[in-house]
C-alpha cells in the first residue's frame, strides 16, 4: 500500500543495477538472437533478410526433426524415469525410520554437484568396448553376446545417454522428494491405516497429493535439463553415430560456429526456446488449475 | 503456489541461456559500410618497431609436445625486442574454430591467430574482409621460398574470399602435417611383416594379421575419425586434378564418382573383416589412440599431430609410412600439408610487428625446436633433423610427399557443412544404414549447393 507521498519510482533505483545486467547480458541478447533468425548471415559478412525462410527450412529440416524427437525421448530418461524411481525410493525409506537414510541421501545428491562435462568423461570409461567395465562384466558374467559399443550403436547410444541423465537427474528428484515428505502430517497416514488403506492406496492418496509442488517442480526442471542437454552429446557422441543422439542444442552450436549459419541457427535456438516455454508453462498451469480446483 | 513464480523465472532464464547461444558477439552486429583501419598505409618499411607493445596471440597447440615449443620461442622474441610482450592463449582447436572468426572482427581482438585452412574458417575470414593479406610480407621474409607454392595455395584466397588456393596469401604455418599410417615396429617384425609396398600387400598384411589375434588397425569413431581413414583410401584412388579441382571448387566436379564409392565400400569391408578394434563405433579417438600407443593394434591411421605425443610416451616402438599406392612405385596423394597458419587481423594497429612475429614462430630457430620435441616442422631448417627414428619417418615421408608434388588435401575442406555431412554418412555407411551410392549422392548434393553460393 503506497502512502501519501512515497515516491512512486523509488523501488525501480534499487531494482535499476540488476534490471540493467538482466537486460544487457539476457534480454538483448534474446531480441538480437530473434531479429538473426529472420535473415541468412554466416556471422561475418553482411546479412540477408530471408523472412521466415529459416524456419521454414528447419520444419523440413530431417536433421532438425530428428534432433527434436531426440530431445523428447530423453525426456523419458531426464524427467520420467528419474521422477517414478525418486517417487519409489521416497516412498520405501523416508518413513521406514531405517538408518543410514542421510548417507543414502548424499550419496544420490552426489551426481548433481559434478560437473557434467567429468561426469560425460566417466560414463565414457565405463562405456568403452575396448576397457569398460561394462562390458568386460557382462563378458564376465558369459553374456559377452550383449556387450555392445554403446556409444556407436545406432540403437542403443541415445538410451546410453538417457541412462547417465537419469543417474544424474534421480539424486535431485530424490532428494526434493524426501523434503517434500516430511512436510506431510503423520496424522494423514495413521487416519488412512485406521480406515484400512493398503500401502498403494496411502501412496495414491496421502504421498501423491502430498508431493504435487515437488513433482511440479522436479517436472519442470528435469524437462528443461532434457531439452537443453549439451555437454553429454558434445562430450559422449558428437551427435553420432550419423543423427542418432543429435540434440538441439548441439545442432545449433554446430550450425552457429562450425557451419557458419548464424541466422539459421537463431531461428533454431527460438523454436527450441518456444517448445521449452510452452511445456513448463502447460505444467504450471496444470498444477494451478489444480490447486485451484482442490481449493 | 510458491513453485510457479521461482519456476517461471527459471525457464526465462533458461530460455535466455538458450537464446544467447547464438547471439554471442551481439554487440558487434555487422556493419559493412565501417571503414576499416589500414595500418599498412607504406609497405613493410624493414625497422622493426621497438616501442613498448603487447601482442594477443591466439593458438590451438595444446598438445604437451607442442605448447612448450611456443612458450620457448615467445620467450625469446620477447628476450629479443625489449618492451614487447606475447599475450598468449591457448586454446583447444574445436573452441579457436567457434570463436576465432568473431573475434578477429573486434577491434581488441588477437593481433595474430592460428585458423584453420579451408574455405569455412580461412575463407569466411577473408570475404568478411578481417584478414591481412601477407604478400608484402611474404616477399619481405622470404616465405615464398620457405614453403613450396602448393603449400603456399592452401593458404591463399582471392581478396573476395571466393577462390581458394589462389590470390593472396593470408597465413604461414608452424607445423607440417601428413596422415599416414603408424605402426608397431616390434608387432610388424613379430608377425613377419615389412611396411606395405603397395595397398594391396596392405590388404593383404591385414587379413594375415587379423588371422594371428591381433588387432590389425586400431581406431575409434565416436568422433567422427572415419573421415580420415575414408579420405586416405580415397586419395589412393583419384588424381590430382580431380582432387585440386573439387577441393578449390573448380571445374564443376561432382563427388559422385566410382572413386569415391569404392573407397566407402572398402571403409565398410574393413570393418566387416573386423580389420578395426572391437567396438571401434563406440571408441573416442583418444581412446584409440592411448590403445594404440598402449600396443593395442598393429596399424594406426591418423595424422602426424598425433607424433609428438607418441614419441614422448613411446618413442622408438612405431614408425610410420604413407598410405601406400594402388601400384608398386606408384604416384599417390597423402593427406597432408601444413598446419593450422597463423594469420593477422586486418585492424590489427601492430602489423609489422605481427608480421616479425609470424615470421619468428615459423622459421629456422622455431623449425628446430619442433624437431627436438617430436613435432613434424613444416619446412626443412638447420638443426632441424628429427631425434629419432619415428620422427625421422614422418619428415622423410613429409619431404617425399612435397617433393612429388603429392600432397593431397583432407576432403571437408571444400565446403562448410561437408564436414558434418561425410562423418555422419560414414557412421551410416558402417552400420550398413546407407549404402555407398546414397552416400556419395547425398555428399555431392550439399557439395553443389555450397557452390551455387559461390556463383
Amino acid at each position: 500500500m503506497r502512502r501519501p507521498g512515497e515516491r512512486r519510482w523509488w523501488p525501480w533505483a534499487f531494482l535499476a543495477p540488476g534490471l540493467l545486467v538482466y537486460g544487457a547480458f539476457v534480454f538483448l541478447p534474446i531480441l538480437d538472437t530473434l531479429r538473426y533468425s529472420f535473415f541468412r548471415w554466416d556471422g561475418l559478412t553482411p546479412p540477408v533478410p530471408v523472412g521466415l525462410d529459416n524456419y521454414l527450412r528447419a520444419l523440413g529440416d530431417p536433421i532438425f526433426l530428428k534432433s527434436a524427437a531426440n530431445n523428447l525421448l530423453l525426456t523419458f530418461w531426464f524427467s520420467l524415469l528419474p521422477i517414478a524411481l525418486g517417487l519409489l525410493v521416497t516412498s520405501l525409506i523416508a518413513r521406514s525410520g531405517l538408518p543410514g537414510t542421510r548417507i543414502f541421501r548424499s550419496a544420490v545428491y552426489l551426481p548433481q554437484v559434478l560437473s557434467l562435462v567429468v561426469v560425460a568423461v566417466v560414463w565414457r570409461w565405463l562405456y568403452s568396448p575396448a576397457f569398460g567395465p561394462l562390458n568386460q562384466l557382462l563378458e564376465g558374467l558369459g553374456l559377452g553376446q550383449l556387450a555392445r559399443p554403446w556409444l556407436g550403436d545406432f540403437e542403443l547410444a541415445l538410451p546410453a545417454v538417457g541412462v547417465i541423465g537419469t543417474w544424474y537427474e534421480f539424486g535431485f528428484v530424490t532428494v526434493l522428494m524426501l523434503a517434500g515428505i516430511q512436510k506431510i502430517d503423520e496424522s494423514l497416514y495413521e487416519a488412512a491405516r485406521l480406515d484400512g488403506a493398503s500401502a498403494w492406496q496411502q501412496f495414491r492418496h496421502v504421498t501423491l497429493p502430498g508431493l504435487r509442488n515437488e513433482i511440479t517442480v522436479a517436472l519442470v526442471f528435469t524437462l528443461i535439463a532434457a531439452f537443453r542437454v549439451f555437454d553429454l552429446i558434445f562430450v559422449l557422441t558428437r551427435g553420432g553415430p550419423g543423427e542418432q543422439t543429435s540434440v538441439l542444442s548441439y545442432l545449433i552450436y554446430r550450425s552457429a560456429f562450425q557451419r557458419n549459419e548464424v541466422g539459421y541457427a537463431a531461428a533454431m535456438a527460438v523454436l527450441l526456446t518456444l517448445i521449452v516455454l510452452a511445456i513448463s508453462a502447460l505444467i504450471v498451469r496444470r498444477r494451478e488449475a489444480a490447486a485451484e480446483a482442490a481449493a | 503456489m510458491a513453485a510457479a513464480p521461482r519456476s517461471t523465472v527459471v525457464i526465462v532464464l533458461i530460455g535466455a541461456l538458450v537464446a544467447t547461444a547464438c547471439g554471442f558477439g551481439a554487440s558487434g552486429s555487422p556493419t559493412p559500410g565501417s571503414p576499416s583501419v589500414t595500418p599498412q598505409g607504406s609497405p613493410p618499411s624493414g625497422s622493426p618497431s621497438a616501442a613498448p607493445a603487447t601482442l594477443l596471440v591466439w593458438d590451438q597447440e595444446v598438445r604437451n609436445a607442442i605448447t612448450p615449443v611456443l612458450d620457448q620461442l615467445n620467450d625469446e622474441f620477447e628476450a629479443a625486442h625489449p618492451g614487447v610482450t606475447i599475450e598468449r592463449q591457448s586454446k583447444s582447436f574445436e573452441d579457436l574454430k567457434a570463436t576465432v572468426k568473431l573475434a578477429l572482427q573486434d577491434a581488441n581482438g588477437p593481433d595474430v591467430t592460428q585458423i584453420n585452412q579451408g574455405r569455412p574458417d580461412m575463407g569466411a575470414a577473408v570475404q568478411a574482409g578481417s584478414l591481412l593479406a601477407l604478400d608484402d610480407y611474404a616477399a619481405r621474409y622470404g616465405w615464398d621460398k620457405r614453403w613450396g607454392p602448393a603449400v603456399n595455395a592452401r593458404n591463399s584466397f582471392s581478396d573476395d574470399g571466393k577462390q581458394f588456393g589462389t590470390g593472396s596469401l593470408y597465413g604461414a604455418s608452424l607445423t607440417g602435417e601428413i596422415v599416414g599410417l603408424f605402426y608397431n615396429k616390434e608387432k610388424l617384425t613379430a608377425l613377419g611383416l615389412q611396411p606395405p609396398a603397395t595397398f594391396a600387400e596392405f590388404e593383404q598384411q591385414l587379413a594375415m594379421i587379423k588371422g594371428k589375434g591381433e588387432v590389425p588397425i586400431a581406431f575409434g569413431n565416436t568422433g567422427g575419425d572415419a573421415i580420415q581413414i575414408y579420405g586416405s583410401i580415397l586419395e589412393t584412388l583419384v588424381d590430382r586434378a580431380w582432387l585440386d579441382d573439387f577441393i578449390f571448387g573448380r571445374g564443376g566436379r561432382s563427388f559422385d564418382t566410382p572413386e569415391t564409392r569404392l573407397a566407402a565400400e572398402k571403409l565398410l569391408e574393413f570393418s566387416e573383416k573386423g580389420y578395426f578394434t572391437r567396438g571401434y563405433e563406440g571408441i573416442s579417438y583418444d581412446d584409440a589412440w592411448k590403445l594404440f600407443a598402449g600396443g593395442k593394434g598393429v596399424y594406426f591411421w591418423t595424422g602426424s599431430w598425433i607424433g609428438g605425443d607418441l614419441v614422448q610416451t613411446a618413442g622408438e616402438k612405431f614408425g610410420f609410412l604413407r598410405t601406400p599406392p594402388q601400384q608398386a612405385g606408384g604416384s599417390v596423394l597423402t593427406i597432408g600439408g601444413v598446419g593450422l597458419p597463423f594469420a593477422i587481423r586486418k585492424t590489427s594497429t601492430k602489423a609489422d610487428l605481427a608480421a616479425e612475429y609470424i615470421d619468428w614462430v615459423t622459421g629456422d630457430r622455431a623449425m628446430e625446436l619442433l624437431a627436438k620435441a617430436g613435432v613434424l616442422p613444416s619446412h626443412g631448417a638447420p638443426g632441424a633433423e628429427g631425434t629419432g627414428a619415428l620422427q625421422n619417418e614422418m619428415a622423410a615421408a613429409f619431404a617425399e610427399a612435397n617433393s612429388k608434388d603429392e600432397v593431397g588435401h583432407y576432403i571437408d575442406w571444400a565446403g562448410p557443412t561437408l564436414y558434418d555431412a561425410i562423418t555422419a554418412g560414414l557412421a551410416k555407411v558402417l552400420a550398413k544404414r546407407q549404402t555407398s551410392g546414397d552416400f556419395v549422392k547425398a555428399i555431392d548434393a550439399d557439395y553443389q549447393a555450397f557452390l551455387k553460393t559461390l556463383e
